[in-house]
Formats: C-alpha cells, sequence, structure tokens
C-alpha cells in the first residue's frame, strides 16, 4: 500500500463540471453513437427527437463529469504527486517527485473564461513513450496551476548532478530572475503557407467538412446547382479559390498555434509560453537538454526559414514540448542552437560513393515503371506508363543529388552533428554526453561501396541520428572523435 | 565475387553458445513439420479438380518445403552461428548480427540502465538464455541472444555490478 499523503487530497475547481458538460468531454465518444443510431432510424420524430437526444446527451454528460470529478482528488507532497481518480476501481497513482521530467501548464480557450487551466505532468520512464505516461490535473484555477508547477519543479533541484552542465557550452549564470531567449515576430507567420505541417491545417478542415457534409442526412443538405464545370474561368476561380484558402488557412493556423510565442530562461529552465486559443505553457531543464535539431523543409529552404527543436532526455510528446522556434528564420534557429549547444565546426561532405548511392536509390523506383511501362507498351501497346517511368527515371538524378547534398557530418570537440533529408533537411547537434551506444550498419550495398551508417544512440528524442553513408574506414574515427576513448572498441585492429 | 571489403569496424571476439546451432536446427525441424503438415493437408483435402491452381500446390507445395527444409536446418544455423559475435570489453558491450545487412552495436557500461536475461522455452530445452542490455535510447539496445545459462548469469551480473560503479548521468 502506498504511504497516504500527509496533505489532504485537493479537488479540482468546480466549475471544470460546466467546461466538460459544455465539450462533451467525457461523453464525447457516445455521439457519433448516437448520430449514427439517429441515422439509421431516421430522424422520424422531427424536432423533437433531435431535441430529446440533445438533452439526454448533455444531462448524460453533466452526471459523467459530475462523477469523474467527484471521485478526483490530487496530492503533492514533499517526495511524491499522489492522483487518486475511478468510480468503481480507485487508481491511486503515486509518482515520486524525481521522477517527474516535466510540468505542461496548458490553458484552453474555454478554461481561460474561468480562469483555470489544465496541468500536465510528464512522468515517462526511460525509453517507454506513451500517453499514459502522463498525469493530467485539468481544472485548477491559474495561481494553483503555476504553484504546483513550481512545486513539483523546484523540489528536484537538489537531485540535478553538479557539473553535469560542465561539457555543454557556456550559459549565462542560473540567478537571473528571467531573461528572455527569443520572441515570435508576426511576419514569420508569412513562411506558413511554405510548411508542410501548416498547410495541412487548412486541408484538414476542409476534410472535417466533408466528413460532417457526409455524416448529415441528405434531407438537410441544401441543394446546390450544379456549376457548368465547362466553363473553363470557373475552374480557375475554385483553383484560385482554393489556392487563396491554403495560404489564408495555414497562416491562420500557424497563428492559433504560435501566436505570442516566447522562449525564456528562468533560472536553470527554459520556458516556452504560445497559443493563441490555448495557452502552453512548457517548461524544459536545461541540464536534461543533449542537443537541437534545425529542420528546414523544401519551401522553408526556399526562403531561409527554419524551426528549431531541443532534444531533451526522458521528455514525453518531444517533438512538440521540445520545440525552441516555432517557426523562424534560419539565422534566429541557429543562433537558439547555439546557446545549447556548442558548434562542432562545418560539415564534412560524405565520399562520392554516396552520391552515386543516392542517385541509384532516387533511380530504383523510377526504374521499376519503367520496366513495367516497357512491359505494358510491348504487350498492350499501352505507352503513358512507360513515359512516366522514363520522367520519374530523369527526375530521379536531381532528387538523388538534392538527398546527396543533405548529407554531412562533423565532429567538434565537445559535440558533433549530423544532416541528412530532402524533403525536410534535419541538422542534428548533440553534445558528446548525450551518446548511449553507437551502432554502425552497413547492407549488402554499401558494403560494396564502402560506405556505412553510423547511428548515434541517444537516450532524447527519436532515439537514434544517424549519419548516412560515410565512408567504411571513417566511421570508426567519427564515433571516436563524437564520443569518447570507450568507442575505441570499434577501432579496427589492422 | 571479389574479395568482400575489409569490415569497417572490429569485429567483436566471441561466438555464441554451440548448444545455439542445436536450437536453430530445432527450430528449422519445427517449422519444418508445420509447413509439411499444411501442405499434405491441402493436397489431402483439396478435390484434385477445384482449379488449376491445384497442380500448382501438388507440385509447388512440396517442392518448397523441401527447399526451406535444407535452408532452415542445413544452412541456416551454421550461417548464423558464424554471424552473431559478441563481446564485453574493459568499457563497453559489442556485437554484431546479421550476414547481407550487419549491425555493429556498441553500447558504454557507464550507460546502461538495466540488464535483462530471458529464457524462452526453446532455450531452457538447450540450456541458453538470452541477455539484453538496455539503455535511454530505444535504438541503443545490445541483445546477445543464446549463451549458455550459466554465461548469461555471470555477464549479467558483471555488467550490472560494473554499471553501478561507473555510472555517470545514464542519459
Amino acid at each position: 500500500m502506498i504511504d497516504p499523503p500527509e496533505v489532504p487530497g485537493r479537488r479540482t475547481s468546480a466549475w471544470v463540471l460546466l467546461l466538460h458538460t459544455v465539450t462533451f468531454r467525457q461523453a464525447r465518444s457516445l455521439v457519433p453513437a448516437v448520430l449514427a443510431l439517429g441515422a439509421a432510424r431516421g430522424f422520424d420524430g422531427g424536432m423533437v427527437t433531435v431535441v430529446a437526444l440533445v438533452v439526454g446527451v448533455t444531462l448524460l454528460s453533466l452526471l459523467w463529469a459530475t462523477v469523474t470529478w467527484w471521485r478526483f482528488s490530487y496530492a503533492d507532497s514533499d517526495t511524491a504527486v499522489v492522483v487518486t481518480r475511478g468510480l468503481l476501481s480507485r487508481s491511486v497513482r503515486t509518482v515520486p517527485l524525481d521522477r517527474v521530467r516535466g510540468v505542461e501548464v496548458e490553458a484552453p480557450a474555454l478554461h481561460r473564461l474561468f480562469g483555470l487551466v489544465r496541468v500536465r505532468i510528464d512522468a515517462a520512464a526511460g525509453a517507454v513513450a506513451g500517453k499514459d505516461e502522463e498525469l493530467v490535473v485539468d481544472g485548477v484555477p491559474r495561481a494553483e496551476g503555476d504553484r504546483l508547477r513550481t512545486r513539483l519543479l523546484t523540489r528536484r533541484r537538489p537531485g540535478v548532478v553538479p557539473g553535469a552542465a560542465v561539457e555543454g557550452p557556456a550559459l549565462p549564470p542560473p540567478d537571473e530572475p528571467e531573461q528572455e531567449i527569443a520572441r515570435f515576430d508576426k511576419r514569420w507567420l508569412l513562411y506558413a503557407p511554405l510548411v508542410g505541417s501548416y498547410l495541412a491545417v487548412p486541408l484538414a478542415g476542409v476534410g472535417a467538412l466533408f466528413r460532417l457534409l457526409d455524416e448529415v442526412p441528405d434531407r438537410f443538405v441544401p441543394e446546390f446547382g450544379r456549376p457548368d464545370l465547362a466553363d473553363g474561368t470557373v475552374a480557375a476561380l475554385v483553383v484560385a479559390a482554393g489556392l487563396v484558402l491554403l495560404v489564408v488557412g495555414s497562416i491562420v493556423g500557424s497563428a492559433v498555434v504560435n501566436w505570442g510565442f516566447r522562449l525564456v530562461r528562468r533560472g536553470g529552465s527554459l520556458i516556452a509560453v504560445r497559443g493563441l486559443v490555448t495557452r502552453r505553457h512548457t517548461e524544459l531543464e536545461i541540464d536534461r537538454i543533449r542537443g537541437c535539431t534545425v529542420s528546414q523543409g523544401v519551401g522553408m529552404r526556399l526562403v531561409g526559414a527554419a524551426r528549431a527543436s531541443a532534444l531533451v532526455t526522458g521528455l514525453g510528446d518531444a517533438a512538440r514540448r521540445g520545440q525552441l522556434l516555432p517557426l523562424g528564420p534560419r539565422e534566429e534557429a541557429w543562433s537558439l542552437a547555439g546557446r545549447l549547444v556548442a558548434d562542432p565546426g562545418p560539415l564534412r561532405a560524405h565520399p562520392p560513393a554516396a552520391r552515386r548511392r543516392a542517385v541509384v536509390r532516387a533511380m530504383v523506383s523510377g526504374l521499376l515503371v519503367l520496366v513495367a511501362g516497357a512491359v505494358l507498351t510491348a504487350t498492350q501497346g499501352w505507352w503513358p506508363v512507360l513515359v512516366a517511368g522514363v520522367v520519374l527515371t530523369v527526375l530521379g538524378v536531381p532528387l538523388g543529388l538534392a538527398r546527396y547534398a543533405a548529407l554531412g557530418h562533423a565532429a567538434g570537440p565537445s559535440s558533433f552533428a549530423v544532416r541528412s533529408g530532402w524533403l525536410v533537411r534535419e541538422h542534428t547537434v548533440l553534445q558528446r554526453r548525450a551518446v548511449v551506444g553507437w551502432q554502425v550498419r552497413q547492407s549488402a550495398v554499401q558494403r560494396r561501396a564502402g560506405l556505412v551508417t553510423v547511428l548515434a544512440c541517444v537516450g532524447a528524442g527519436s532515439g537514434g541520428y544517424p549519419a548516412r553513408d560515410i565512408a567504411a574506414d571513417e566511421a570508426a574515427g567519427f564515433a571516436r572523435a563524437a564520443s569518447g576513448s570507450w568507442a575505441d572498441t570499434l577501432t579496427p585492429a589492422g | 565475387m571479389s574479395a568482400p571489403p575489409p569490415a569497417p569496424v572490429r569485429e567483436p571476439a566471441w561466438s555464441l553458445s554451440r548448444s545455439a546451432i542445436s536450437l536453430w536446427v530445432a527450430q528449422g525441424v519445427l517449422t519444418t513439420i508445420i509447413e509439411a503438415l499444411v501442405v499434405t493437408a491441402l493436397i489431402v483435402f483439396v478435390p484434385a479438380d477445384a482449379g488449376w491452381w491445384t497442380t500448382l500446390v501438388r507440385w509447388g507445395g512440396p517442392a518448397f518445403v523441401l527447399v526451406t527444409a535444407v535452408v532452415d536446418i542445413g544452412v541456416q544455423p551454421r550461417l548464423r552461428y558464424r554471424v552473431h559475435r559478441w563481446e564485453v570489453t574493459e568499457e563497453a558491450v559489442y556485437t554484431l548480427t546479421g550476414w547481407l545487412n550487419r549491425t555493429w552495436t556498441l553500447v558504454p557500461i557507464s550507460r546502461i540502465q538495466t540488464v535483462d536475461v530471458t529464457r524462452g522455452v526453446f532455450q531452457q530445452l538447450f540450456g541458453l538464455a538470452t541477455v539484453a542490455v538496455l539503455t535511454a535510447s530505444s535504438q541503443g539496445t545490445v541483445r546477445v541472444p543464446h549463451l549458455g545459462v550459466d554465461v548469461a548469469r555471470r555477464v549479467a551480473d558483471d555488467l550490472a555490478r560494473r554499471a553501478e560503479l561507473v555510472r555517470d548521468e545514464a542519459t
């Protein structure tokens, strides 16, 4: 049995009941079922049935929210945070404070109306990633949220190993109260249409709209006159409108997520705040930062934009939480990265064999289509596939060259870097201490070409960062230079 | 084929237990038996005039079983034994796996988080065990399959003890 906390359990604010009822938080899973039921039976009773359904679902939701709220309590003691919940099967979860790896305070729009926040406590264990590693305390007043955050994070300070930051570059002394490192410039929103993930926002919106239209019974869908598609101007107008929608949608989407982004340093932590509708407040411990990735998509490279994220050990949902600069000019991203990890110097190009391999790999899919097309042409006299194959094969050459151009690696005195990728070029700089292992991979093709892929295993970010296709005889040297003398084990005897 | 180019990095020094060969042979025999049963069932229960593909099953099935039997029992176990290598040095655990696509993995003892010893059903029959060395990285896991039980225990204890002694921040 777990020691009962000496502090009495605290409850979340009762306002959260209203919030959860309005948003159908718990009953949300019922809505599609009810809709499906309604659609199957047909809304025969007309308005009355619909109203009854809505009222029923709302009441159910209120009931559910009340029970959840009533059975939920949390307590923070000097050593642990305890969350108790569950209606029939009670679950008591105790997380020792030294296992708390991050605390995120977020304030969704409705929560802000009532001055409430949601606190996510990240207690991920080791390499296991998952949502259920997270404790969520939903709906406490802002002041209480801040208290919880500072309490959970400051308790841990003495446990930090002194001297851990020695290998890192010089950072300003930690006694400064608060220091702004980066601030989002509204002009950077203009980069958004060139970033894939923001472009996806309006597309997803349109997709959701169509899905909704599908769900609604046909009776309720207004009849549009079929536009005359033969008319070229209509088609052109539709395309133009679509483009405008994409551009505006992506800018709005990025504004919603990144509005008022600020990165400040307070004590030993970096704090990122962002969001227009939902304010998020993420805290990263500098001692846990092992490296930094600056990534640029194809479109972003055209205009010199980039995003930067920190690689933090034991950070759940790292892709979102680790963001240091969601979108901005390349120089800004690099200056941020430079503050966290020392620059290992200019990248070294990979051997010519790597270029050949990249080009061949990029052409393979085109060649397959080409062969299929040749067969089809010979047997059926159907040539379009052949043409597509030729085009794809030819396009493979610049693609392969571009992929090769993205490759690079470097090892400096206290850090090292690897870079790869064409669609999204990721340039990762890691501290030497980040490496928890090396993996050297060589396929049969690579063996003949005298190449290897050297993967630095890191307990942060995606877990492994590869230097693709470096010269085989360089592998051991790179690993040695990028980590430490223990990597001498790799050095061939001869 | 011309002489293979030298390995890019050093080969780990030690082989797995010889019993691993027996284990792989046993697994191969088991797979072959299952395949043979399936093919026999197909031949017995599917009427010969069910379609053109029955001929394919009648001739191709047994041939497939024969080929996989030769590979699984005769070739693969010895090849695997030659290919898998491992070593524990002063500072690190080091393994090599794979034949066509080779992977060398090196984990320093100071970064070891946990050491697991597991024994499957087959492994228990042949007195073998697998040692898995885990680090903070999801990709930095070293697995040495099929060591003799006593060797595996010794290695695991030794690694755990040394990891305790030299542990810096294991992340």
